[in-house]
């Protein structure tokens, strides 16, 4: 059905009193069983398992902290700390997709609020350790809080910030169980995600059938310029929130602690897993098969700049205050940038231009 | 947005004088010889630079000035000539320049804490610039208000009385203020992602222009709160258009624009479901001909140029134009560009930005 809204007003019409649509000129204009393979695929072959699987990452962090807090030992802290990481990676992979369910309720700040340029989550998690408020070890209760109280950068700081020794010693310390409430809490936003994109009526089909009564998507076109949108901006967010937030270039002023993950030198290994990310979304889609045969190089060409900036993140050292001081690692990260560019120009020029849009995803985005 | 009468080329090449017109292209001078009418626009050129240019009512391009970053909105002042290009959204810089080249530029940044929106407008005297502005920590639109015989010093700023502030104007007494607030959050640090959609405020508001008093404000019914109200112009008799972006279910048909006056509610003009349809949910521009009483509608979405009476909101003519971008008041109707390179009667080697402004 589709809605007529006027103000003060809702009112449904049949789907037969639509008038004809012959004259729209759809900008991507691409066969419709095409566009709900590829749909298709995105969304069962990386969306779906993505959330998946940090719903499952979030749930072993929580029950790893659970275990540092019953019976604290260097043991349980590494695996605690490893736990941080699978789970941040996990999220990494599926962070790329910034549309849809992930951004509403505030479901993303939940999961991690960063940037923070004025240290609003770390001032906010420093007074919430500096007293004992119970309402914060349990996730149901620490969920209305701040969304700065609640994410990957609040455990982040339980586990390596200054103080995080105390996690060693005693048993059910006031730090662990906030702890271990931020990882529960992580887990109940992934297992909404995991629910939603899972229910078989719900956005799923909405993606994979695009059509005059989807919520999301009336054409083919407005389908695979959203799914290329995630591309687009997935790459930008690497470099410009990601890297450029803390290293600009070598004659820039360089910020290393405003780095996500410093502490913790997960820093890397989460950009990796963002760029593992994109370059998943790209092949198990199978958007190149969109293409025209002369245009597909250019998903090839990504793929092998995507994989180069994916071995040189491995490369460079997660003392993020050597990375930026050190001219060997800086000329890593200034090809990090120069590659990150590189790719954003390939998909939202390359890929953009040939599926449609003359002047490419960005500059058709409206405003 | 124009206002005016229909300007004519004579007007341009007087105040250009015979520096500007020596200096251009002849293929450039014989378009701007021949034209009804001087338009500018920003674009992008095919080696992923941008600028802005002066156009003919034929869609030629006369002369390019070229800009550090992309443009959005323009502000044209028929009193001094000047032409502002504001940058696009998180933007920092807006440039001010002579169509006719008789003073040089100037480069206005936003302060501290503040990025530009898009969209600005003149005082009628020439004397002020108002621009639409995000105090971004704050989550909050404003106005800020530039002194244009002082180098376009930043002399003030007002509250926009909402998030999301884009379009802006003036009325013709100059003693109004006419806002459009799209209601949507956007921060710097997350680019130009959406940070509220399930959430939005849109409102569209008046400000006393001398001293920013709120006058009139109207947010949109519960059931239109993803309704962005983006963009305005002014018909005649303080009529004020607006247009709207949808954020809403995609298999909605909200109505996409309308009018109001100081002291009226407003009015949503009732599209028929195929322009509705055909317009994508989304208006990215519009312009009122006064002369000729019709309002223009623009959706690079829908890739649609639709054209309203003025006085009744009917349709009277719809077009397809692939990829639409800007329109604006012609010598006779609406001038349409679009991002692939036509404007008018035109194909240029440049993707046309999504507004223009009529000089004159």
């Amino acid at each position: 059905m589709r809605k007529i809204l006027l103000a003060g007003l809702v009112s449904l019409l049949p789907v037969a009193a639509l008038a004809q649509e012959s004259d729209a000129a759809p900008t991507v204009d691409l066969p419709m069983a095409d566009v709900t393979k590829v749909m298709t695929a995105a969304v069962d072959g990386f969306i779906r398992p993505g959330y998946d699987a940090f719903h499952e990452s979030a749930d072993k962090m929580t029950t790893a902290m659970k275990a540092l807090c019953e019976a604290p030992s260097k043991a349980k802290y590494d695996a605690a700390k490893s736990a941080f990481r699978d789970a941040a990676v996990s999220w990494a992979h599926i962070e790329v997709v910034r549309v849809g369910p992930v951004i509403e309720q505030n479901r993303f700040e939940r999961i991690l609020f960063y940037p923070d340029r004025k240290s609003t989550g770390l001032k906010q998690v420093q007074s919430l350790l500096s007293k004992v408020d119970e309402t914060a070890t349990d996730p149901a209760t620490l969920g209305t809080k701040s969304v700065a109280m609640q994410g990957f950068g609040a455990l982040e700081y339980v586990l390596a910030g200054t103080g995080s020794e105390e996690l060693l010693k005693a048993k059910n310390s006031y730090r662990c169980r906030y702890g271990a409430a931020i990882a529960g809490n992580i887990a109940n936003v992934a297992k909404e995600l995991s629910d939603i994109w899972d229910a078989p009526e719900g956005i799923q089909k909405a993606w994979e059938q695009p059509g005059p009564d989807n919520l999301n998507f009336r054409t083919g076109g407005e389908a695979i310029t959203a799914l290329l949108g995630i591309l687009v901006h997935g790459a930008e967010a690497v470099r410009d929130q990601r890297i450029e937030t803390f290293y600009k270039g070598s004659d820039k002023a360089k910020f290393p602690k405003q780095a996500l993950f410093w502490r913790s030198e997960n820093t890397w290994p989460t950009i990796k897993g963002n760029l593992e990310g994109l370059s998943t979304l790209l092949e198990k889609s199978g958007m190149v098969e969109l293409l025209k045969e002369k245009d597909r190089p250019i998903v090839a060409a990504t793929q092998a700049k995507l994989k180069s900036m994916i071995e040189l993140s491995a490369k460079i050292t997660p003392d993020l205050e050597k990375a930026v001081e050190n001219a060997a690692e800086r000329k890593k990260l200034d090809t990090l940038l120069a590659d990150g560019k590189d790719v954003i120009a390939k998909l939202n020029d390359g890929y953009g231009g040939a599926i449609g849009l003359s002047s490419g995803f960005s500059f058709a985005d409206g405003d | 947005m124009w206002r005016g009468e229909a300007i004519d080329r004579r007007g341009f090449l007087k105040a250009a004088g015979i520096t500007f017109t020596a200096a251009l292209a002849p293929s450039s001078l014989m378009a701007l010889e021949r034209t009804d009418a001087v338009y500018a626009s920003g674009f992008r050129a095919p080696d992923g630079s941008f600028g802005v240019a002066t156009v003919s009512e034929r869609g030629e391009i006369i002369d390019r000035v070229p800009l550090p970053a992309r443009a959005h909105g323009l502000a044209y002042s028929a009193a001094t000539g000047r032409t502002v290009a504001f940058a696009r959204r998180p933007g920092t810089f807006a440039m001010v320049f002579d169509p006719s080249r008789q003073t040089e530029p100037v480069m206005i940044t936003s302060p501290e804490g503040r990025h530009f929106y898009g969209h600005g407008h003149f005082s009628p005297d020439g004397t002020r610039l108002y621009a639409s502005e995000n105090d971004f920590d704050g989550n909050r639109g404003m106005i800020g208000v530039y002194d244009a015989r002082d180098k376009f010093r930043r002399i003030g700023e007002f509250d926009a009385h909402g998030i999301g502030t884009h379009d802006m104007t003036v009325s013709d007494d100059g003693k109004l203020l006419v806002i459009a607030n799209g209601g949507i959050e956007t921060h710097p640090d997350f680019g130009r992602t959406k940070l509220n959609v399930d959430r939005m405020e849109p409102s569209l508001v008046l400000l006393d222009a001398k001293t920013g008093v709120l006058i009139q404000r109207h947010r949109l019914p519960a059931s239109l709160k993803q309704l962005s109200t983006r963009h305005l112009d002014m018909a005649e008799n303080g009529r004020i258009w607006f247009a709207c972006q949808w954020e809403g279910a995609r298999n909605a048909l909200p109505p996409l624009a309308g009018w109001f006056s100081r002291g009226e509610d407003l009015s949503f003009v009732s599209l028929p479901e195929e322009t509705t349809v055909r317009l994508g949910n989304y208006i990215g521009a519009i312009a009122v001909n006064r002369h000729d009483g019709v309002v223009g509608l623009t959706s690079p979405i829908g890739g649609a140029a639709v054209t309203l009476d003025a006085k009744t909101g009917a349709v009277a003519k719809e077009e397809t134009v692939r990829e639409a971008a800007g329109v604006a008041s012609a010598a006779h109707g609406i001038a349409v560009s679009s991002y692939d390179g036509q404007f008018n009667d035109t194909r240029s080697a440049v993707a046309w930005d999504q507004h223009i402004v009529r000089l004159g």
